[in-house]
């Protein structure tokens, strides 16, 4: 297509050159000179044209028409901004909430690890722990005998890492003066360097590192650039972490921010062993740290499968090895107790997600396509009902010569107009509402589009510009040449086939959005029964932090507590303070079975006997609104000298002490090291999140149990729950400058990131349902608009003969309640389907839940009707001595 | 105007002729486009009349085709221009064009000469 071998202006040269010898020729002739050039350009024509010519060929002849039909198809949007406008802003939120969802997707579902060869990578996984051990999850955490003899063993997995957070949350961590809470995880020394994760900056941790516990530590990039603004000077600088110092080593690739889903760790350091740093934050359990623990199964661990070896062989190589370690320290099984079983799972990406996420963003990926057919369809409708409003242009065009072809590249043009600056749009959008969604999802894991994302868009942008240039094409042409003869537009303009087409779409749309409309009335639906489930708890006034002393000794402990609760409870405004191990409504909850009088309890065929415990301070019910149904709360009176005292709730009565007084009966752990006497019945109440249903429970008092570690404050305050907060943090700092308040918030916020994800799901559903209603009406709105301006002159005609207004206008409306009768009957059914698809995102609602389907209905009819409104109207106030004068 | 596949056509025809009028001028030797253009019109008796737009677009057509070459060199009265020269496969094009224009010729004289037989019948 380039091979030219000659410019224009070398053509021009010749060009020139002739007219010379031409001129010369003449003037021989006889001519004088002026006379002789004059006659030489004459016969030789159009100069212009010829260069243009020459211009033309063999030149990408391609490239320049389509920048003609750009300029062109330009031209003629300009001409129609509203049409251009509706179809742009239309496209960018069909492809933008696309590409947001897509992205979510990408990110959590289909994108691997930033590591080297994701493929290799597995997660160690495990069954049936060993009795009398405590986990942090019963699938996924092993005991640190357990990782030393796995780590050993080298031709199965290499390397074997483990990484354990040093707190269930975010730890206090200090740089410079100010204390702050960062998320950290302590890793194998070989961590970075078996996960090939590269260190931009500084370096990685090593094996020796490991065994002498080095207080070292290596940022996140995220972090890195959040908090020291990408300063490298941090490197050799110390960070404390519980107010331990920790040197700065490295900071870790772009991307990598550690191997759990749903977190994102700021900063690593290798395993140590200081009652500070303990794994999960916990206390020391009976002075023994989690490395001196075999009882308690807290490590994570994630290996790369050895060059050549695969999973079953790694798995049958390491088996026996495990099953022996797994039992250190506790003794030979017991009888007919089931052996714990290793199993590898895949660490492509990050596990959990897909139980958590995979359903609701499959759904919304669902749903938000729908919402993009009916923008496609809408602008599809919009593109037909103008170009068949051009129809003499094309039928000129054609006339005047211009191929079928032409039209098309014309048509395809206007299309990839439109696409182009809907799809830049898009993307915009798309930014925004990712970086929304991930708010809201609590997602911390980087969401930024990548190429994937990228490529998704840029092909529904070219499907859609296809559609576009296809889809008009045969309304354009349909005219013909002959049309542009015609000279009655409403003879030109009326054609049953193209009005046919619109119809079908907008019957379809409806259908769309009837089943758009359900599954947001259902989901919606689901929200207000989570959030109107009633928690046991009164919750206005309420907010909780948490605290992490440096605690040397449980009596010291106990005295922390004690006074800092003193010194809230007489804070102006304050009502009650409390406190309390776990959080109320942060989903973890310290599981076990307990003894009742002395025996594990029998407990009838498929029951339970597991019971939920907490730690708490004196007043915890109080404090709460927990309604004391029988005995008494906690109270300051009961101290570590005084008799052991524990708390139930009904559930734990009615399962292990039926029938009885529970109170004056005794409870205790499983091992019979611990009992206390039950003093209190509470009522039934939420505990781990918003939507679980209550099981039997236990509360132990914290300054008579021999372990304290880091708590949780409750206050019930007057007015506003946050405004205590500073004066809080300084009766904090008071006692210890090193500690922040962890995470404070009010304990309704607190329950409700338990539902969040359902939230937010029937947040968009309900959002992406009122875009389609939008989007619906106006395509519904348009087509009838068209119409009407179409049948202007007939209109005129029937008026002229008699009908009445209310005729007219009932003529259209009567169209669109067809339309939306056709919509509906197609759209139940689909409604239904989907409907069965959500049950399980559903709480408290049927699938077939009917006043959701009512609504729906009601909400596409009602649209169908204001959309229609405008267009009857106009047709009947259709002058008929005007419309038939036009004509 | 017509449309643009008429127009197409038309050009088609008119190119064939012209081509093959400029590789036969061009047996004689090299010639400048100006050249080509006034030997057309006195071998023809002014019966045709080059227009001189198309006979450069023509000249470039062929050159695409390497059936003539060109170059820029100094005309018989001193002036610049650029020279023609048929290649040996222009040569060869023009004795297969040649051929077939004959034959195409003598082929309406035929039909062009016999007419008597039409109008018999029609008698």
């Amino acid at each position: 297509m380039f091979r030219r071998r000659r410019s224009a202006e070398d053509f021009a040269e010749e060009i020139k050159a002739h007219l010379e010898l031409e001129a010369a020729d003449l003037e021989g002739e006889g001519l004088n000179r002026d006379e002789a050039r004059r006659m030489a350009r004459c016969e030789f024509g159009n100069v212009g044209a010829a260069q243009e010519h020459f211009y033309l060929k063999d030149r990408w002849v391609g490239l320049d028409r389509l920048l003609r039909n750009v300029r062109f198809g330009m031209r003629s949007l300009r001409q129609s901004p509203g049409f251009a406008v509706t179809a742009i802003l239309t496209l960018a939120l069909g492809i933008g909430a696309n590409t947001a969802v897509f992205s979510v997707m990408n990110a959590v579902l289909l994108r691997s690890l930033p590591v080297y060869d994701p493929d290799r990578l597995v997660y160690l996984r495990t069954s049936n722990p060993p009795r009398g051990t405590g986990t942090i999850d019963s699938n996924k955490t092993f005991s640190y005998p357990v990782y030393a003899a796995l780590r050993k063993q080298s031709s199965g997995l290499s390397p074997v890492m483990a990484f354990v957070p040093l707190s269930g949350s975010k730890v206090a961590v200090r740089y410079g003066a100010q204390p702050e809470e960062a998320e950290g995880d302590m890793v194998s020394g070989t961590f970075f360097s078996g996960l090939g994760v590269s260190l931009p900056l500084g370096r990685g941790f090593s094996e020796e590192d490991e065994t002498r516990h080095a207080p070292l530590a290596v940022l996140s990039y995220n972090y890195w650039t959040r908090r020291f603004v990408r300063n490298p000077e941090v490197l050799g600088k110390t960070l404390y972490v519980n107010g331990v110092a920790m040197t700065i080593v490295g900071v870790a690739a772009e991307g990598f921010e550690g191997v759990e889903g749903g977190g994102s760790t700021d900063f690593w350091i290798p395993l140590q062993s200081r009652r500070e740093l303990n794994a999960w934050g916990n206390p020391p359990d009976e002075g023994k740290l989690y490395d001196a623990n075999p009882t308690w199964w807290c490590l994570q661990m994630i290996g790369r499968l050895a060059p050549g070896v695969t999973r079953a062989q790694a798995v049958a190589q390491m088996q026996p090895v495990f099953q022996r370690s797994a039992y250190v320290g506790l003794g030979s099984p017991m009888e007919g107790e089931k052996p714990p079983v290793l199993s590898l799972a895949d660490a492509k990406s990050f596990p959990g997600y897909d139980q958590q996420y995979g359903n609701p963003l499959r759904m919304l990926m669902a749903m938000v396509g729908l919402v993009l057919l009916i923008a496609m369809a809408n602008v599809v409708m919009l593109l037909m009902a103008r170009n068949a409003a051009r129809q003499r242009e094309f039928s000129l065009r054609q006339a005047l010569g211009a191929g079928r072809g032409e039209l098309l590249r014309q048509l395809l043009t206007e299309g990839l107009i439109l696409v182009t600056a809907g799809g830049v749009l898009a993307w915009g959008f798309a930014e925004m509402a990712t970086r929304v969604l991930g708010r809201w999802a609590q997602i911390e894991t980087s969401l930024a589009p990548d190429s994937t994302v990228l490529l998704f868009t840029l092909a529904v942008l070219a499907i859609a510009g296809i559609l576009f240039g296809l889809a008009p094409l045969r309304v354009a042409l349909a005219g013909g040449a002959e049309l542009a003869l015609k000279t009655s537009a409403a003879t030109s303009n009326t054609n049953a086939g193209k009005s046919r087409a619109g119809r079908v779409i907008v019957a379809l749309q409806m259908a769309l959005c009837v089943v758009l409309l359900v599954g947001g009335g259902l989901l919606v639906r689901t929200m207000r029964n989570l959030e109107n489930i009633p928690l046991g708890i009164r919750v206005d006034g309420l907010v909780v932090f948490g605290v992490k002393p440096n605690i040397p000794s449980i009596p010291e402990g106990v005295a922390f507590y004690r006074n800092l609760m003193d010194k809230l409870r007489v804070l102006p405004g304050v009502e009650s303070v409390t406190v309390s191990e776990e959080r109320l409504g942060s989903g973890w909850s310290d599981n076990s079975d307990m003894r009742v009088d002395g025996k594990l309890p029998e407990v009838a065929n498929g029951s339970s006997r597991t019971v939920r415990s907490n730690v708490v301070g004196p007043e915890f019910f109080g404090t709460l609104g927990v309604p004391v149904l029988a005995g008494r709360d906690f109270s300051n009176s009961d101290t570590a000298t005084s008799p052991h005292v524990g708390i139930i709730n009904e559930q734990f009565a009615q399962r292990f002490l039926p029938n009885q007084n529970p109170l004056g009966h005794t409870i205790g752990t499983e091992d019979g090291h611990y009992t206390m006497t039950i003093v209190g019945v509470v009522k039934d109440h939420k505990y781990r999140s918003i939507d679980e249903e209550p099981i039997p429970m236990a509360w132990y008092m914290y300054a008579q149990i021999p372990m304290v570690g880091p708590m949780h404050v409750e206050m019930r305050v007057k007015g506003e729950p946050m405004a205590i907060l500073p004066s809080a943090r300084k009766v904090v700092q008071e006692l210890d400058p090193n500690l922040p308040l962890i995470r404070p918030m009010t304990q309704r916020e607190q329950f409700d990131t338990t539902i969040s994800q359902h939230v937010l799901f029937a947040r968009l559903a309900e959002f992406f349902g009122f875009l389609a209603v939008a989007l619906v009406a106006t395509g519904l709105y348009g087509m009838l608009a068209y119409r009407v301006s179409m049948r202007t002159a007939e209109i005129g005609v029937r008026m002229a003969v008699g009908a009445r207004r209310g005729q007219v206008v009932w003529m259209i409306l009567k169209d669109s309640l067809l339309l939306t009768m056709v919509g509906v009957v197609m759209g139940v059914p689909l409604a239904m389907l989907v409907g069965r698809a959500l049950a399980s995102s559903l709480y408290g609602v049927k699938p077939l839940d009917s006043l959701s389907y009512l609504l729906a209905v009601a909400g596409v009819a009602v649209v169908a009707v204001v959309a229609s409104a405008v267009p009857a109207g106009r047709a009947a106030s259709v002058d008929p001595m005007r419309a038939l004068r036009t004509e | 105007m017509a449309t643009q596949e008429n127009n197409d056509d038309r050009i088609a025809l008119l190119q064939g002729t012209l081509d093959l009028l400029i590789l036969k001028t061009l047996v004689l030797g090299p010639c400048h486009g100006q050249g080509v253009a006034r030997l057309i019109q006195r071998q023809s008796e002014d019966v045709f009349l080059v227009d001189h737009g198309s006979l450069y677009v023509a000249l470039q057509r062929l050159e695409d085709k390497r059936w003539i070459s060109a170059k820029w060199g100094v005309s018989e009265n001193n002036r610049k221009a650029r020279f023609y020269s048929l290649t040996p496969k222009g040569r060869a094009q023009l004795v297969e064009k040649a051929s077939e224009w004959r034959r195409l010729t003598r082929a309406m004289g035929l039909i062009l000469d016999s007419n008597s037989g039409m109008q018999g019948e029609e008698a």
